[in-house]
């Protein structure tokens, strides 16, 4: 008996990898067909009968009560151009782990967002849009998943770093040009506690990953250099020092410092609450907080003053420039396994969210289509800085950088910026003793790691 | 001659079988504590003296000696998060008091004793990270603690804040942990107390004898095992605590124990050689402490076991063992000498 269901088991198996090969041979002889993202133009093809899946990880869009535009009303909107496409999105709260088991099963839907995989692995789960040269000029943070020259996601919005405030507050306080300097922004802070109720700056210091979100400005923002996170850093000696021109790591960090020891955060630190900061900035009682752009859309959908909420560039100049760093959220990525029908279904499908749809917009991001270029950040005048990829050879500097000065960069070091907030709010080290520490630190890690010193 | 038996009976007899379970009911445990504990526990060890992340494949990791080891006793941050073990000791033994002494008022006949006991119990089941979560509430400024202080007549002005004052926020996070265990101690007591014999009561107030007499000369030798066990458990337990510091503060604003610095440096900086040496460090000073506990505790309970004797009284002993042989071998010699 155990021996014939062990045989059916196995005929069973075999079965299936037969019909997988079939698939995949199937797919492969039709590839002559003309399947690209420049090739694919929205408003033909619109009796094109399919059905696709899509995943991905707002399942806030997914609620009636969101604020803003529903999954719903997107496949409503797209329908009426293709009305035989049938879409269903499925969305997931822990979408970064479950899309990778997804893609491990082997089956999984026709478009997702591409979760953090190796980009050599690309090929061997989606399909390529176009080459690099023709994506480039369609849209932004084209090189975000390329690989050999082919493009395998499109960006479903890009993000930037800047600071999220209250206007209603900035106005109340009289504070009527945006700061555009260290200097400016401690004294505009000054200006809230004076003048309003409100929290100056909320430093969101328990939850921690907030307070490590510091970190992401001290790249574009402060030297408007794209080389300068991936390339420049491991490589600087004493990188914490003061430039004496308001720019770079130290004086990013020293906004922080200046905000605490002059009492322009909030009372008690240690009991802040991230989740209901958001209802607190929508009301009016907190200022601005230091989050990248995509915190944006959640402090306007936390209560009932979303018009309030305004984005800003971070409060520093370079030669007389302000820079902000900018790059690719989560991407969309087409199934290469399904057939080509499927295929050409999908790509219209990511050309309508890119162009047609407005998600970019909607989602307060950056935009990614070149034909539409709508965005509700108020960053004119500021220069967008993508970090660039670290050189050959040197990918792993920084993770080993991190990891011998316990810094940790970009990678969950919030103690050391919780630790400025303590050491500012006690008075017990001062703010250059505390960057002497980090450079320390700094250069002992890149001397056990042997990495060569240059700028 | 006897029939050949086949395996299948061979294989069901009585003896076979009994012999089966006794290896099965021994080797699947022992695999199991092996591969789970024994082995894990080894190549933590063997870890604590390579430079490696979690990711660097073995052959690009460096062996240090003990460097690491040199590390945890140098660096500020490692060996000088144990003093806040210190706090979490003297929390442990006010816990311990605590619940002595209620379980041995609720060991009395109380009015509502099964609901005091319900209530004080309660904590314990509350999951740590839940009750992490009430309690950074709790503190907030204006918020639980501070408007019931309020109601009592204290100014918000005159309080200190209970996370963020360094001089009382191992304190808060003590209290927390103090507030969570004492109840499961407690019940762990009063489950003592009830085995002992209550006539004894009896004959001890026949004898007038009063309460304190009887906790001291009845209770407390009876469940001197309990007390021994809880202590040790609480002490080790405020050597190696986390989820209070983790959830409550994430370790921030000096509440990093030791346990708190362990898991960052193991997983956000991905030292796992110099963790994984601290873990080392660890076990040998809870094992120092549990013996020291064993002989602290031999010598307390020493005339309540007639097993157990005091170190005078087994001088005494000695001593008078050793006169005997003296006298005896004066005897002996005096015979001798008789006979010569």
């Amino acid at each position: 008996m155990k021996k014939r269901l062990l045989t059916i088991a196995l005929a069973g198996a075999m079965c299936l990898g037969l019909a997988a090969c079939g698939s995949n041979s199937s797919s492969g002889s039709d590839e002559k067909k003309e399947l690209t993202y420049s090739g694919t133009v929205l408003g033909e093809n619109t009796d094109l009968k399919a059905d696709i899946t899509v995943f991905n990880h707002r399942t806030d869009l997914d609620s009636d009560d969101y604020n803003g535009t529903t999954w719903k009303e997107y496949l409503a909107a797209f329908n009426k151009d293709y009305p035989n496409i049938h879409v269903t999105i499925t969305t997931d709260t822990n979408y970064a782990d479950d899309a990778l088991t997804h893609l491990q099963s082997g089956d999984y839907e026709t478009v997702m967002m591409i979760p953090a995989i190796n980009k050599s692995d690309l090929s061997s789960y989606f399909m390529p849009f176009d080459t690099l040269d023709n994506m480039k000029k369609e849209i932004n943070y084209a090189d975000t998943w390329e690989y050999d020259g082919e493009v395998y996601g499109v960006p479903s919005t890009a993000t930037t770093q800047g600071i999220v405030y209250n206007k209603k507050v900035f106005e109340k306080a009289g504070i009527t040009d945006l700061p555009k300097t260290p200097e400016d922004f401690i004294a505009d802070l000054q200006k809230i506690k004076d003048n309003t109720d409100a929290i100056p700056l909320y430093t969101n210091y328990a939850a921690g990953w907030t307070m490590g979100a510091w970190d992401a400005y001290i790249s574009g923002n402060a030297t408007g250099d794209p080389t300068y996170l991936n390339q420049k850093f491991v490589h600087t000696k004493n990188p914490f020092s003061d430039p004496g021109d308001d720019t770079h790591a130290y004086n990013v960090y020293k906004i922080l410092y200046d905000a605490v020891s002059k009492g322009l955060t909030e009372d008690d630190y240690t009991t802040t609450d991230w989740e209901g900061c958001k209802g607190m900035i929508n009301n009016g009682k907190i200022g601005c907080m230091v989050l990248g752009s995509w915190a944006y859309p959640q402090m306007e959908a936390a209560g009932k003053n979303g018009d309030d909420i305004g984005y800003m560039p971070f409060p520093m100049t370079v030669d007389g420039k302000q820079y902000a760093t900018a790059g690719a959220d989560y991407s969309w990525g087409i199934n290469n396994s399904v057939s080509d029908e499927v295929k050409q279904a999908a790509l219209i499908f990511v050309k309508w969210m890119t162009d047609k749809s407005g998600f970019s917009y909607n989602e307060d991001g950056l935009p990614v289509s070149k034909t539409d270029d709508r965005t509700k950040l108020s960053f004119d005048g500021v220069d967008f800085v993508t970090d660039e990829p670290a050189l050959k050879g040197e990918e792993d500097y920084l993770n080993e950088m991190n990891s011998e000065s316990e810094l940790n960069f970009n990678n969950g070091g919030n103690e050391k910026v919780q630790a400025i907030v303590e050491h500012a709010s006690k008075g017990d080290e001062s703010f250059d003793d505390i960057m002497k520490e980090w450079n320390q630190k700094w250069s002992d890690a890149q001397a056990a790691n042997g990495i060569d010193v240059k700028y | 001659m006897t029939e050949k038996k086949t395996f299948s009976q061979w294989i069901t007899s009585r003896r076979v079988q009994q012999v089966l379970i006794c290896i099965g009911f021994t080797v699947i445990p022992l695999v199991l504590l092996l591969i789970f504990t024994y082995i894990p526990f080894g190549k933590m060890v063997q870890f604590s003296f390579f430079k490696m992340t979690y990711l660097t494949p073995p052959q690009a990791r460096r062996f240090v000696g003990w460097q690491n080891y040199i590390d945890v006793f140098r660096r500020k941050d490692c060996f000088g998060a144990l003093k806040l073990s210190l706090y979490y000791m003297v929390g442990a033994i006010v816990q311990l008091f605590l619940a002595l002494l209620l379980a041995t008022m609720l060991s009395f006949k109380t009015k509502g004793g099964n609901f005091f006991k319900g209530l004080m119990f309660f904590p314990y089941m509350i999951s740590g990270i839940a009750i992490g979560f009430i309690f950074k509430f709790f503190y907030t400024r204006g918020f639980v603690l501070d408007t019931v202080l309020q109601w009592c007549g204290f100014n918000l002005k005159d309080l200190p804040y209970w996370l963020k004052d360094q001089r009382i926020n191992n304190w808060s996070l003590v209290f927390t942990s103090v507030w969570r265990y004492f109840g499961q101690n407690m019940v762990l007591f009063i489950g003592a107390i009830m085995s002992v014999d209550s006539e004894l009561y009896e004959a001890a107030s026949l004898d007038g004898a009063n309460k304190w007499e009887q906790f001291r000369y009845i209770i407390l030798p009876s469940i001197k095992t309990i007390v021994t066990l809880n202590v040790i458990l609480s002490i080790t337990g405020s050597l190696s605590s986390f989820e209070q510091p983790y959830v409550i503060t994430n370790g921030a604003n000096g509440t990093g124990t030791y346990f708190v610095i362990m898991n960052r440096i193991a997983h956000t900086s991905q030292k796992v050689g110099l963790a994984s040496a601290m873990a080392v460090v660890l076990l040998m000073i809870i094992i120092i402490c549990t013996i020291l506990q064993k002989l602290f505790f031999k010598y307390i309970f020493r005339d309540a076991d007639s097993d157990d004797e005091s170190y005078k009284a087994k001088k005494a002993r000695l001593r008078a063992e050793k006169a005997a042989i003296k006298a005896n071998k004066a005897r002996l010699s005096q015979t001798k000498g008789g006979i010569a």
